[in-house]
């Protein structure tokens, strides 16, 4: 068990250093949820004065959770992208032939991804301060948005290792973005559920990403936050479920068949 | 007219030079193998005469043309195989065949006429209208020489063509560039194996960190080495002493896959000897072999190492036999 | 080089960009899909703008259409750039540059095949938005669009080619992406101009892709007119030309760095 740790981390080390040393792979995580936050901050923030919205400080203070939102998908998509990388190089088969839990080599790629949920949150905090939309419920409040974010990482990157496993490629692991993306479209990660228009109004109400983006966004909008972060570590709980299943089912296919 | 005039010809990355100062003339019908290790500034040099790279000093003419300032009229001269065979994977081999036949204006008739003869002159009529992604390694270096000669060219160049290939597919690519010779096409031909220089070319200059060392025929490049070099298997540790009793007979080379080397300048007249002296010395000899002068020997002499360690080598005769 | 032969040479660079699409089909998929996902996701999210005063329209979907037609036309274009990274990465462009092709045809078949392949991520976008209730905007309208999203393409090509020839990676390929991204959405394309706010208001009026969707809104919304078409137009052809320029003068100093 203890071994296990120690292969936890230096995998985990070594995921973070891989994504650090290659800013412009990591820049798109940052950048392009940035970017869409700018857009659509600009463009739907006549939003407001739709009868039904949230009282919130300003419409950025609103998206910010939806931001988030994407830059972890983004980033569990970037560690799937890089642990089919190590698939494609041969790197998990000296893995594979080391004495280690086979979790072990998935965990320590989610290790990386954590990290970069957790810098993708500051960051997006720190946008929210710069441009006037502060954490309505102060520290505590951006620290729990920033563990469920953390969290959401986690199991959004065990979801890309398992199609990583499964597949052994990295160009069908960034092919499945858009459909990824979809799915956080079809929440309230951007816009009110109520405000919605139908049939992605109904989709959001049962879409566990709604869940953990209400969760997320309450400690930012403030307000009342104990059902929503309960809501949100249910879907998280749920997803990783499905993960670790995918990732055990795909994990054995792959030390069975050799691919 | 000489096909490839170089003169001063340098090129640099920041601090590291790549190539320096290289002068060298490949006359027509000539092939000229240029010689080297890895890194040594080989592809520098043929980036720079097929006009992908420019020189960062010196000139060079490639049939009668600047490289720099009549770069089009070059590519219309030559015919280039770098050293990453540059196939699409998608294509068919005919395919890519008449899209370089197109890239030269060759009218489509003329090149779906040449693109056929071409493959069936390297063997690949029957695999033409597979993708090229499932082809050998051998396969697509035939197909990217094919694709090289679909205009003609009056030069060649061939940026190490057979690394990685068996021996088998080494052969017949060697069969094709001298065929190739014959015909009257100029080969500026890079490889770091001694045995395809020494086979195919005319000439064959040696660079060695971006400077050429050495230039000449084969056969003179090896005279001017001039001795045979005993290779001795000693029992371990007895080394250093048998370098000191060998310098008596002739002078001491780099040792090489842990054997000591010596030259010897009577030859096979001076084997007995050295082994007597080895054994009067209380060193045991387990294997002998006397080794005439090779490229390798040349290389050596002129930059101090060797130039590639033999992967299969013959069986040593044994001591005294 | 003849005319007939810068001619072979674009048909045959178009030919073999088709074969990417024809002969690993799944690899197109993501790049054909991604518009239309984008279309139906936003408008479920910001469809109930429509209700807010300053919208020509009541169909949110009829409104954002156009706008997903040319983020198709951007990501194919942004795919070509990332398709000469991956033959810079991999050696196949050296055979393109050793040859006597001359280098303005070299670009030319490159983005004249982006800007056919942008057809097809927009006919399906249109298919779909049609198919849900967005209104016919007429021939006119359609073909004035399928002209706009061509020389978009054409734009994004020159793009992401710049930048593959600078970068040599297709690590670059987030940049080609975002710069098209950014300039199809700094534009009315979630709102009218109107009713956008602060900063994006400022840069969607001096941004020429505003002209464009402008145009491109024709028929959908509102009336077709050449008032409003020669704008796009002058807008797609400066667009062109400066980064044309640019790809073109990056293919020519590519020999001077390894």
């Amino acid at each position: 068990m203890r071994n296990d740790l120690r292969v936890v981390r230096a995998l985990g080390v070594r995921s973070v250093k891989q994504t650090f040393r290659r800013p412009q792979l990591m820049a798109p995580i940052i950048m392009f949820p940035t970017l869409l936050l700018a857009v659509q901050t600009g463009g739907a923030a006549a939003a407001l004065n739709l009868p039904g919205f949230p009282p919130v400080d300003s419409f950025l203070q609103f998206m910010l959770a939806g931001a988030m939102m994407q830059a972890v998908l983004l980033a569990g998509n970037s560690g799937g992208i890089a642990l089919a990388v190590d698939i494609e190089m041969g790197f998990t088969d000296r893995l594979f032939a080391a004495p280690i839990s086979r979790y072990a080599i998935v965990l320590g790629r989610l290790m990386g991804t954590a990290v970069l949920g957790a810098v993708a949150g500051l960051w997006f905090f720190l946008i929210g301060l710069v441009f006037g939309a502060p954490v309505a419920d102060g520290l505590p409040g951006a620290l729990l948005s920033l563990f469920l974010v953390v969290l959401t990482s986690m199991v959004m990157g065990g979801i890309g290792a398992s199609i990583a496993l499964r597949t052994g490629k990295a160009s069908i692991v960034q092919g499945l973005f858009p459909f990824v993306f979809v799915i956080l479209f079809l929440s309230s990660a951007f816009f009110p559920q109520e405000l919605m228009v139908e049939p992605a109004k109904t989709i959001a109400q049962v879409n566990p990403l709604s869940f953990i983006a209400e969760g997320v966004r309450r400690p930012i909008i403030g307000g009342e936050s104990a059902g929503d972060v309960a809501a949100a570590l249910a879907a998280i709980g749920g997803i990783g479920l499905v993960a670790f299943w995918l990732s055990r089912s795909a994990l054995r296919h792959r030390l069975r068949t050799g691919g | 007219m000489p096909a490839i005039v170089v003169e001063g010809l340098e090129r640099s990355f920041g601090d590291l030079w790549a190539v320096q100062g290289v002068d060298l003339e490949v006359s027509e019908s000539e092939i000229y193998g240029f010689l080297g290790p890895n890194g040594a500034g080989k592809t520098t040099m043929v980036r720079m005469l097929t006009t992908l790279l420019l020189p960062t000093a010196g000139r060079a003419s490639v049939a009668g043309h600047d490289i720099v300032t009549e770069a089009s009229a070059v590519r219309r001269s030559i015919g280039v195989a770098l050293q990453e065979a540059a196939l699409d994977p998608l294509m068919t081999g005919r395919e890519l065949i008449r899209l370089q036949a197109t890239l030269h204006g060759i009218p489509r008739r003329d090149g779906e006429r040449r693109a056929d003869a071409l493959l069936e002159r390297v063997d690949l009529a029957d695999a033409a209208d597979r993708r090229v992604g499932t082809y050998s390694g051998g396969m697509q270096r035939r197909l990217d020489l094919a694709a090289a000669l679909v205009h003609e060219p009056t030069v060649l160049f061939l940026d190490e063509p057979t690394t990685g290939l068996d021996p088998v597919s080494r052969k017949t690519i060697w069969e094709e560039v001298e065929k190739l010779n014959r015909e009257g096409t100029t080969v500026f031909l890079t490889t770091q194996y001694l045995e395809e220089a020494d086979q195919l070319a005319n000439r064959v200059g040696i660079i060695d960190s971006g400077r050429l060392v050495a230039e000449d025929t084969p056969g003179a490049l090896k005279a001017q080495v001039g001795n045979p070099h005993l290779e001795l298997v000693l029992a371990e540790g007895s080394d250093d002493a048998a370098g000191i009793i060998c310098e008596k007979f002739g002078k001491p080379l780099p040792a090489k896959d842990g054997k000591v080397l010596v030259e010897l300048e009577r030859g096979a007249a001076d084997v007995a000897r050295v082994v007597l002296a080895l054994d009067e010395g209380g060193i045991t000899v387990e294997s002998l072999e006397l080794v005439e002068p090779t490229l390798d020997d040349v290389f050596v002499a002129k930059t101090g190492y060797h130039l590639e360690i033999e992967e299969d080598e013959p069986e040593p005769s044994e001591a005294g036999q | 080089m003849s005319r007939a032969s810068n001619r072979a040479t674009i048909a045959a660079l178009m030919a073999r960009a088709r074969n990417e699409l024809l002969r690993v089909p799944g690899a197109a998929i993501p790049g054909v899909l991604a518009p239309t996902i984008f279309f139906l996701g936003l408008n479920g999210v910001f469809g109930s703008l429509v209700q807010l005063r300053g919208f020509n329209t009541d169909s949110y979907l009829t409104f954002l259409l156009p706008v997903s037609m040319l983020q198709g036309a951007g990501f194919t274009g942004a795919a070509t750039g990332v398709n000469l990274a991956r033959d810079i990465e991999q050696g196949w462009f050296d055979r393109l540059m050793a040859s006597p092709a001359p280098r303005w045809v070299l670009l030319a078949g490159m983005a004249f095949s982006a800007s056919a392949r942008a057809l097809i991520p927009a006919a399906l976008v249109l298919i779909v938005a049609l198919a849900l209730g967005a209104s016919f905007p007429g021939v006119l309208a359609l073909l004035i669009a399928a002209v706009l999203v061509m020389g978009m393409a054409g734009v994004a090509a020159f793009w992401g080619m710049t930048l593959a020839l600078r970068y040599r990676s297709q690590s670059a390929a987030p940049l080609m992406q975002a710069g098209m991204f950014l300039l199809v959405l700094l534009t009315p394309a979630y709102a009218p101009l109107a009713l956008l706010q602060g900063w994006l208001h400022d840069v969607a009026s001096l941004n020429p892709v505003t002209k464009v969707i402008d145009a491109m809104r024709q028929g959908f919304v509102g009336d077709v007119s050449w008032s409003d078409t020669w704008p796009a137009l002058l807008a797609i052809a400066a667009l062109l030309a400066v980064l044309g320029a640019a790809a073109l003068r990056g293919m020519n100093r590519f020999n001077a760095r390894a």
